[in-house]
Order: structure tokens, then C-alpha cells, then sequence
């Protein structure tokens, strides 16, 4: 893992496919294609909703593969520019599509949801396409956004400082 | 597993305000009084002291018991939960980005099956 890329809040991952910008699109946004992919590793995924639309709903749900239990998480199309960029949230949900909050988990009064925020870019190089996927921890857009990034990048920079273990 | 989730979201959840980040920000810097905290912003010592509860309930703030002063520090582990939960989230990518590269040689396959069948019949 580079530096570059170990941002606190967020996962980045630079990716270039043996394909068409279209193919990848499809890949994305279609639900059909995307359980195909999508997943922890012998996870099975299925999409019971996929409106790729601005505001439109992702409801889906993962098993283990020994299938005991369904993960539902849903989330809300953000962007939408077609073989460039697709921007949606995903947070934990109730198989309703409720999203569920701290409060609901049973973790005080805290209605806030953790929500996530998902970017993906596309840009054609060579009828080959090169992808970044960013998954950030908090949306971009949360109240206060600007700076928040630094901040946090700080504060575990400080964090790391100060567990350099005892020599 | 589940606990550790939770205790994310709890992260999360305090972690998205600009108020409450200010303050982590100011509290890398060294320990502060709510006082001291509440300075830089146009808020009253009780509107200040529910973030800093906030925090605290998030284990991301300690509080001194040192008589009047208590101080507020940083406490890092939640953060350091940050950091793995990203890394949980990285490994769930890349496996998939994987199972996408050979999805797709899987069609590339088929496609040059079909363009060799068809170049087959055309002979």
C-alpha cells in the first residue's frame, strides 16, 4: 500500500481493466452484471433494487457462504455521468431498506446513520479503462466537509506519533 | 465483529461535525478546557460541552478529573479503528476488482470465440 493512498477516512484503489469504458458502466450500474463481481470474497450478492437514477435507490443484500445470515445495506445515487462517474452512498440498512441508525442498533440516542459514500471515475485509455474507486467513511458533502479531510488525516498522523510503541 | 461495527458507526457518527472535528483537531495539538475549547467558536459552554460528550461516549475524548480545570485529551484508538475499517473495506475492493478483471476475460473470451465461429462460417 503507498502512502498516497492511506488516507484516514477513505479507501482509494487505481485499477485499469482489459475493457471498454461502456463494459465497466455496465458492470456498475447494471443488476444483473454487478452480483457477478461485487462482494466479499465466496459472498453471494443480491440486488433487489438498483434505480440508477439521481435519488434513486440500491437496496441489496450479501450471504456467507454458508448463508445463515443476510448483510442488507441500501444507499442513494448521488452522480451520475454515464462511462465517467458514478457517486452513491451505502450504509448499513433493515431489509425494508430502513437505514439503520445507532439508535436503532440499540446504541443510545444517536439517530445519525453511518453512511458511506462511494466514487467511482472512468476514463478511457486505449480501449482499455482506467478506474478510481474512492470509498470514503463520511460523505463528501456532510455538513462542514471542507477541511475535514486534513483534519482527520492530522489527527492520525498524531495518533500514529503516539503509539510508536514503548523502545 | 458486531461490537466493533458499532462501536465504528459511533465513531462515524461523532465524527461527522465540523464542530466536533475542530475540536479533535485543537486536542491533537495538547489538552484543552472546555473553556479553552469552546473559544475559537460562537457557541455557548453547554452547546460546546454536548459535543465534547458526544466525544467522550465515542471514546475519542478523555476527560481529566482534575478538580475544576478537567482537562479534554485525545484519545486515539477509535481512530486507529478508522484506519482498519478502511482496510476491511480495501480488501472487500480489491477481492472484487479481481473477480471483475476475470469476469472480463471470461466475455473477452466469448467474444473471440463468437468472432472466430463466425469468421469459421463466413470461410
Amino acid at each position: 500500500m503507498s502512502e498516497s493512498t492511506k488516507a484516514a477516512n477513505a479507501v482509494v484503489i487505481e485499477r485499469t481493466f482489459n475493457a471498454p469504458v461502456d463494459l465497466i458502466w455496465r458492470l456498475w450500474t447494471d443488476a444483473e452484471e454487478y452480483p457477478k463481481w461485487y462482494g466479499p470474497n465466496r459472498f453471494t450478492v443480491t440486488v433487489v433494487e438498483m434505480d440508477v437514477r439521481v435519488g434513486g435507490r440500491r437496496l441489496l443484500y450479501m450471504m456467507p457462504p454458508d448463508k445463515n445470515m443476510k448483510i442488507w445495506t441500501t444507499g442513494e445515487y448521488k452522480e451520475i455521468m454515464p462511462n465517467a462517474r458514478l457517486v452513491y452512498t451505502d450504509c448499513p440498512a433493515d431489509e425494508a431498506g430502513n437505514v439503520q441508525s445507532l439508535a436503532a442498533m440499540g446504541m443510545g440516542d444517536d439517530t445519525s446513520p453511518m453512511i458511506t459514500e462511494v466514487t467511482v471515475l472512468l476514463e478511457a485509455v486505449d480501449g482499455r479503462t482506467k478506474m478510481v474507486l474512492t470509498h470514503a467513511g463520511i460523505p463528501a458533502d456532510s455538513p462542514g466537509a471542507s477541511g475535514w479531510e486534513q483534519a482527520l488525516d492530522k489527527m492520525v498522523a498524531y495518533a500514529e506519533r503516539s503509539l510508536v510503541p514503548d523502545a | 465483529m458486531r461490537g466493533e461495527n458499532d462501536r465504528l458507526s459511533q465513531t462515524f457518527a461523532a465524527l461527522a461535525s465540523s464542530t466536533r472535528r475542530a475540536i479533535l483537531t485543537r486536542l491533537a495539538e495538547g489538552e484543552a478546557t472546555v473553556n479553552e475549547l469552546a473559544e475559537p467558536f460562537n457557541m455557548s459552554l453547554p452547546a460546546i460541552s454536548k459535543h465534547i460528550r458526544v466525544l467522550e461516549r465515542a471514546g475519542l475524548i478523555t476527560q481529566g478529573q482534575k478538580a475544576q480545570y478537567r482537562p479534554c485529551s485525545l484519545d486515539v484508538t477509535p481512530l486507529q479503528e478508522v484506519s482498519q475499517w478502511t482496510e476491511q473495506y480495501r480488501h472487500i475492493w480489491e477481492t472484487s476488482f479481481d473477480r471483475m478483471d476475470a469476469y472480463i476475460e471470461q466475455l473477452n473470451s466469448q467474444e473471440a470465440d463468437k468472432t472466430e465461429a463466425k469468421e469459421q462460417k463466413h470461410e
